[in-house]
């Protein structure tokens, strides 16, 4: 520790008021002191530096109201409010000192930490996830927006879908029965002369401007295509001979539009929106607008469903199956990847802790390299090693084993190959600890057992092993309660597969809790569930919270703060 | 270069690993023939199978890096030919500087901010008496136990609002993914710190504090440079994992190309994007084990007793 002498010599440098003891001050003091002391600060420097601070918080205060304020977001501005002024208060009082040295930590935990929790609680309850993207008013709005039907006698139009590639935006060249051409543009519906088209076909272009989508931009942007519509207005639909109740020219298909109007009213005081065209009544359903004989519309919005998400997690077959699947193999990938490194990292430990071994500091270097490494990338390189087919594991032996895809007995096979490689990846640190805790342990113990009769076996197993658990015993349980969250490993070794059949969620033989839930997130084949997930999230807190508080009981931390 | 683990005044686990007896049984001579094997043959034996098996997978790498084929070579263990293809193939086709220096910016900054804010803490922890002390020590404990990455969905859709107010610190930015690893900032590294504030003694910050120093002085002059080796641990571990963490990175940088991380970047090499390249992923590899493993290699000795203390790696 060479920094010690300096520590204490630094703090007579900066220029203070002379004071007595318990800084009490002389009656004479220059206003600037004052005010310092005033607030907070013993030294004109440092009340700088806070000063300096506080502007920039208050200043980035100002500039969130003023981008909040308009934008009517009364939430978030009230949590900008509260933490500056909390900032103010806390450094320019005396009397709020531990503060002082909390709420910058306080603020971030509560920011990034304590609110996604809760936050994750609440989503457990929602529906949010694909197809329930919206809030309610949004969801109203696309669905009268795009909710067009097309009226038996409408006007229809041969279409050629185009696109600006200047900035991408769609477009249609609209032809209608009398051989009239026209552009529709999400601004609206212009007629067209011949001098605004130039070429013919698939070459044609409309203004200097927009050319026909390829085939493969139209497949590429399909539902842009297809969800495209043209406002009309009141002279256009004359001009059309479709009277005044028309609304836009929505693409039925690749080549063809038609003149449709809006069939759906929102009727305000009851909430519920009413199709014109065919009486049927929407209500709001958890999230759904849904008519009487189940007929829904899209989209849905994100609403409250109650325990629906945490129900089906724990009574729907379909996703209970594969959840217990994943909720067991997580217990038993955890406290295995515990035990088989404890066991290795102990015995390598044990075999290597002779005095008389040469090399010693060499040897543990190379074997902490597997731990040292960035675990993202070395998961990924076990995937290369692993592969069936170019893996040089099974190239070296001429095999074909499928160590990372079996699906035979549960997908044993990849779960044991997870276990080797996190037992590749954790056996160094178990080594390192276990090295280090043997050496606490005074030889005279082990030698007094064997001098009072005991084998080499009896030894270990009444004198070393107990006393060495004690000090390991906190890391053991934190090795657990690491790899029962190991996502890097799971996730990017098999990427959870191989894939348990017949489930509607994307659940795998070694999927583990944490990928399970990230997986259901953000990348389920019918979309993502951010409700489920949330709700997944959710017990596994429980789940970790109900363990943590056991292991902590067990190793008295929660007695030991003082 | 590596010395044996001789943890700090950590008041944790195994101080006695200092007593370390290398006397005790140096004395006795070197044992010869069969016996020589039985006592410490096997030992060296045991020793040369593990180093194996913690090596090899690392010189599949080294010699796909140097490979011409794009897999992982396997059927020769010694190459044929060596070519640097794959390393310029990598900087060719993709930022990786850029992604490297992300990820040093991103893990290396958050880390710095997560050894202030959590030293900071621990000050008021150790040296203060408040009311709500206890509870505060007790809920950064509870909160902890939640892992962050668990509500990935919930940081996900609270970054995307923050986007539509504040587009500098939302979904896909890199300041986002930086204050959201601030949020950690409060964990296992202020009770490791406490820990070590505690074993400081008091004596000394007294007797500033008679010479009129007030706890700001007294946290920057005297604690934080005693404590320096505890920071340098808690700085270390705090960078290893975030320059290591996949989940939330991969969740909240977005698309961009030139926005990701070593871990996302390197990633596209084997998932989707540039299809299965093990060339050029392996030599992306190897250059991005350098910080990490030289950090480990040259503070072992520091990083083995903030191990020892009670964190794991992520």
């Amino acid at each position: 520790m060479s920094t010690q002498q300096t520590a204490g010599r630094g703090a007579g440098t900066a220029p203070r008021p002379a004071g007595g003891p318990n800084g009490r001050r002389p009656a004479r003091e220059s206003f600037a002191d004052r005010l310092a002391a005033r607030l907070g600060s013993n030294s004109l420097i440092g009340l700088f530096g806070k000063l300096v601070f506080l502007g920039v918080v208050n200043g980035m205060g100002l500039y969130a109201v003023s981008t909040l304020l308009p934008a009517r977001a009364w939430t978030p501005l009230a949590v900008v409010l509260i933490a500056t002024i909390a900032i103010d208060v806390v450094y320019l009082s005396k009397r709020t000192l531990p503060l002082k040295f909390l709420i910058p930590g306080t603020i971030a935990l509560l920011v990034f930490q304590v609110y996604p929790v809760l936050y994750t609680a609440y989503i457990g309850f929602t529906n949010y996830g694909t197809g329930n993207v919206l809030t309610q008013e949004q969801a109203v709005g696309r669905i009268l927006a795009t909710s067009t039907r097309v009226p038996e006698d409408a006007t229809r139009f041969r279409s050629t879908p185009l696109v600006d590639d200047a900035d991408g935006t769609l477009a249609l060249l609209l032809t209608d029965p009398d051989g009239d051409v026209f552009l529709g543009t999400e601004a609206g519906l212009e007629p067209l002369t011949d001098a605004d088209v130039a070429g013919e076909g698939r070459d044609i272009t409309v203004r200097e401007r927009f050319r026909p989508l390829t085939l493969g931009e139209a497949q590429q942007r399909e539902d842009e295509v297809l969800a495209f519509s043209v406002p009309i207005t009141d002279a256009d639909a004359a001009d059309l001979e479709e009277g005044a109740a028309a609304d836009a020219i929505t693409v039925q298909t690749f080549t063809t539009a038609a003149v449709s109007v809006t069939a759906l009213e929102y009727d305000e005081g009851t909430g519920t929106i009413l199709d014109t065209t065919t009486g049927l009544v929407y209500e709001p359903v958890m999230g759904t607008y849904t008519a009487e004989d189940g007929s829904t519309l899209r989209p849905g919005f994100r609403d409250v469903v109650g325990f629906t998400n945490y129900q089906q997690v724990l009574t729907s077959p379909a996703i209970r199956g594969p959840f217990l699947r994943v909720f067991v193999w997580t217990f038993a990938f955890a406290f295995l990847s515990m035990l088989t490194t404890f066991v290795m990292g102990l015995a390598l430990a044990m075999a290597l802790n002779d005095p008389r071994i040469k090399g010693r500091r060499f040897t543990r270097s190379l074997l902490i390299i597997p731990y040292a490494l960035p675990s993202f990338m070395t998961a990924l390189i076990w995937r290369g090693l692993l592969n069936q087919s170019f893996g040089p594991i099974n190239r070296m032996f001429d095999w074909s084993v499928p160590w990372l895809s079996s699906q035979a007995f549960a997908g044993a096979l990849p779960k044991f190959s997870i276990l080797l490689v996190n037992l590749w990846l954790g056996f160094g640190y178990m080594f390192l600890i276990n090295t280090g805790a043997l050496q606490a342990i005074p030889s005279d113990l082990t030698e007094a057992a064997r001098v009072d009769g005991a084998s080499g076996w009896q030894a270990f197993r009444n004198v070393t092993l107990p006393l060495l658990l004690v000090a390991v015993g906190p890391l053991l349980i934190a090795s657990f309660a690491f790899n029962f969250n190991n996502f890097n490993v799971v996730y990017l070794l098999t990427g959870g597969g191989p894939p348990i059949g017949g489930t509607p969620t994307p659940a795998g033989h070694t999927d583990i809790l944490i990928s399970y839930s990230y997986r259901l997130a953000f990348e389920s084949g019918r979309g993502q569930d951010f409700g489920l997930a949330a709700a997944v999230s959710s017990i596994i807190f429980v789940l970790v919270a109900v363990f943590s508080y056991i292991g902590f009981k067990r190793t008295a931390v929660l007695e030991e703060i003082n | 270069m590596a010395a044996d683990p001789v943890p700090l005044p950590v008041p944790a686990t195994d101080h006695a690993a200092v007593r370390d007896a290398p006397g005790r049984t140096a004395y006795a001579p070197a044992p010869k023939g069969v016996r020589w094997f039985k006592q410490l043959g096997w030992r060296y034996l045991v020793a040369l199978v593990a180093v194996a098996f913690a090596l090899m997978p690392v010189y599949f790498v080294l010699l796909a890096s140097v490979s011409p084929t794009a897999t992982l070579q396997g059927s020769q263990l010694i190459p044929r030919e060596v070519t640097t293809a794959n390393y310029t193939r990598l900087f060719e086709v993709t930022p990786y500087w850029t992604w490297l220096g992300n990820s040093l910016k991103i893990a290396g900054g958050a880390a710095l901010a997560n050894m202030m804010l959590s030293a900071m803490a621990a000050y008021a922890f150790s040296r203060l008496r408040f009311k709500g002390r206890r509870v505060g020590l007790l809920t950064i404990l509870l909160v902890q136990m939640f892992p962050q990455l668990l509500a990935n969905v919930a940081i996900f859709l609270f970054l995307v609002n923050v986007r539509t107010y504040f587009p500098a610190i939302g979904f896909g930015t890199q300041l986002g993914l930086f204050l959201v690893y601030l949020g950690g900032a409060l964990g296992t590294n202020t009770w490791l710190m406490k820990g070590f504030f505690d074993t400081v003694p008091t004596d000394l910050d007294e007797s500033a504090r008679v010479d009129g120093a007030t706890h700001g002085q007294i946290f920057v002059k005297i604690i934080l440079p005693l404590s320096a080796p505890i920071l340098v641990v808690a700085g270390l571990l705090s960078f290893i994992f975030l320059f290591n963490e996949f989940i939330l990175a991969s969740i909240l940088l977005g698309q961009d190309d030139g926005n990701q991380t070593l871990a996302t970047g390197l990633y596209r090499f084997i998932d989707q994007n540039y299809g299965q390249q093990w060339g050029p992923f392996t030599a992306g590899a190897l250059i991005g084990s350098l910080p990490t493993l030289l950090l480990f290699l040259f503070g072992q000795r520091w990083i083995v007793s903030g191990l020892t203390s009670g964190s794991v790696k992520g």
